[in-house]
């Protein structure tokens, strides 16, 4: 009998523990990435966006939706890599402000321009705490692209920062690269003026 | 009054896990050890408890393990490929860029616009199909007999089922969509290294291996043994500029999402070949 009560207990315990976990994260890393894409597509469908110069409130709307998405500091400090630790407190937070704004800018963009009701097809999600990685596909006629988001569990919320295309190709990575051969070269600052300058080229063809 | 507590803490225990919703798991009441929820798996919207234990493969957890390259220290570990010819190969990518831009790409979308999804996705399956000796014999080679069983079943099938390989009816089979394999992978596996990058007229990023990979797999492929010359050398064209039509727009994404485009290729190329010699 008390072995059976032992065994009861446990089970209580054992089930408390891991509902309580799974309660604290209300939206599973799967969740969260999905509940944000499928408002994206609602807004590109969004028919009162379809009429002439509503192009930029679209993209506004969208850059609402997406940026809590993202974790912008950690993506930056991680595109920048090592020589992170040379930027000062304003160069990061200059950085962190136009790299956003510039990633911003160049897939909303595309998405407005390219998106025709590819369907989207949530695999699975992985989790080591504080990390995840949510596995999906995305299928635009025939062909498959497989688009993985890492997460990472901030103050108890679960954010992107960083996407892998075609199983294992970081954006991360590619623009550390890119950021690594300029930075051996010129000071922060200098990183920081070409993105600016981009950006302002950006802006000025989305006007 | 032990019966009591007893049931009232069985009652608990139901209630508790008619609210989780596992209702599998209901007779465990006066079992010694919980039972195991199922690991996940399933359609998306029935990931909902999914704090449980993954099953990670070695690949998953090197794509979620985020220190993998990187983790605060001084160093970084960035496969790269050394580039001794990159002044060649900035040129040929200037060149490159404006054959994509101004002519490759704009037929592409001019052929998209002519020919229906469907008669160019069957064009598609149909040099897929083609294909399947070379990766028959890279998967004989890297020791991949599951892989290659696949392959051939698969061939069978869509040559026959799909007639002629125009459709791609083993697509809906599990089992039967291997992983891709080429010979510059094959050398990959054999421990050849990539030696450098290369820049290649018409067919852009590739590294020594891989070009050499690439050259090998002409001999196994029977369009390699389509004759004459011009017409192999066309429908390669052709099956390129049919492909090109999916994704026409990929690669004006990518260019303008980059700051030094050129290195965002190779980079991009560089981890694209990784991954798949991973998998």
């Amino acid at each position: 009998m008390i072995l059976k009560r032992w065994s009861v207990a446990i089970t209580i315990w054992c089930l408390l523990v891991g509902t309580v976990g799974a309660g604290n994260a209300s939206p599973t890393p799967m969740d969260f990435v999905k509940e944000r894409i499928d408002q994206i597509i609602t807004i590109l469908n969004d028919p009162t966006y379809h009429t002439p110069g509503q192009k930029g409130s679209q993209r506004d709307r969208i850059w609402e939706v997406s940026q809590p998405m993202f974790d912008f500091k950690e993506i930056s400090r991680r595109t920048v890599g090592p020589k992170w630790d040379l930027f000062s407190e304003a160069e990061k937070e200059q950085f962190t402000h136009v790299f956003s704004s510039f990633l911003g800018n160049t897939y909303i963009d595309k998405i407005q321009g390219e998106y025709h009701n590819e369907q989207i097809v949530y695999l699975k999600e992985l989790v080591k705490e504080p990390l995840a990685l949510v596995r999906t596909k995305l299928v635009r006629e025939s062909v498959e692209i497989p688009i993985d988001y890492r997460l990472r569990r901030n103050d108890n919320q679960w954010k992107v920062y960083d996407i892998l295309v075609e199983n294992g190709v970081s954006l991360v990575q590619n623009y550390r690269v890119q950021f690594r051969s300029i930075l051996e070269k010129e000071p922060p600052a200098e990183l920081i003026r070409r993105l600016e300058q981009k950006l302002q080229e950006q802006n000025h063809a989305l006007q | 009054m032990k019966n009591r507590l007893y049931t009232s803490v069985a009652l608990f225990t139901v209630a508790l896990l008619l609210l989780i919703g596992c209702a599998g798991a209901t007779k465990s009441g006066d079992r010694g050890t919980p039972q195991e929820l199922p690991s996940d798996s399933g359609p998306p919207s029935s990931v909902s408890n999914s704090e449980e234990e993954n099953q990670l493969s070695d690949e998953e957890l090197l794509l979620l393990e985020d220190d993998s390259d990187w983790n605060d220290g001084p160093t970084e570990e960035i496969y790269t490929v050394p580039d001794p010819i990159e002044p060649f190969n900035r040129a040929m990518f200037t060149i490159n860029d404006k054959l994509y831009l101004w002519i490759m790409i704009p037929v592409a979308k001019g052929y998209a616009k002519v020919v229906e999804p469907q008669i160019r996705t069957g064009v598609k399956n149909f040099f897929f199909n083609l294909g399947a000796p070379v990766r028959i014999v890279n998967n004989i080679l890297q020791g991949k007999g599951r892989a290659a069983e696949a392959e051939i079943a698969r061939f069978l099938y869509n040559s026959t089922v799909g007639v002629l390989g125009f459709g791609n009816p083993a697509k809906r089979h599990d089992g039967l969509n291997p992983d891709p394999e080429d010979l510059g992978q094959t050398l990959g596996v054999w421990g050849i290294g990539d030696g450098l990058y290369l820049y290649l007229p018409v067919l852009g990023p590739s590294t020594l291996r891989d070009t050499v990979g690439f050259v090998g797999d002409r001999y196994a492929s029977p369009m390699g043994f389509v004759e004459p010359m011009e017409l192999s050398l066309g429908l390669s064209g052709y099956n390129v500029l049919n492909t090109l039509s999916f994704r026409a727009d990929d690669y004006k994404t990518l260019k303008d999402a980059a700051l030094d485009p050129y290195a965002s290729f190779r980079n991009a190329y560089i981890q694209l070949r990784q991954s798949k010699l991973r998998r």
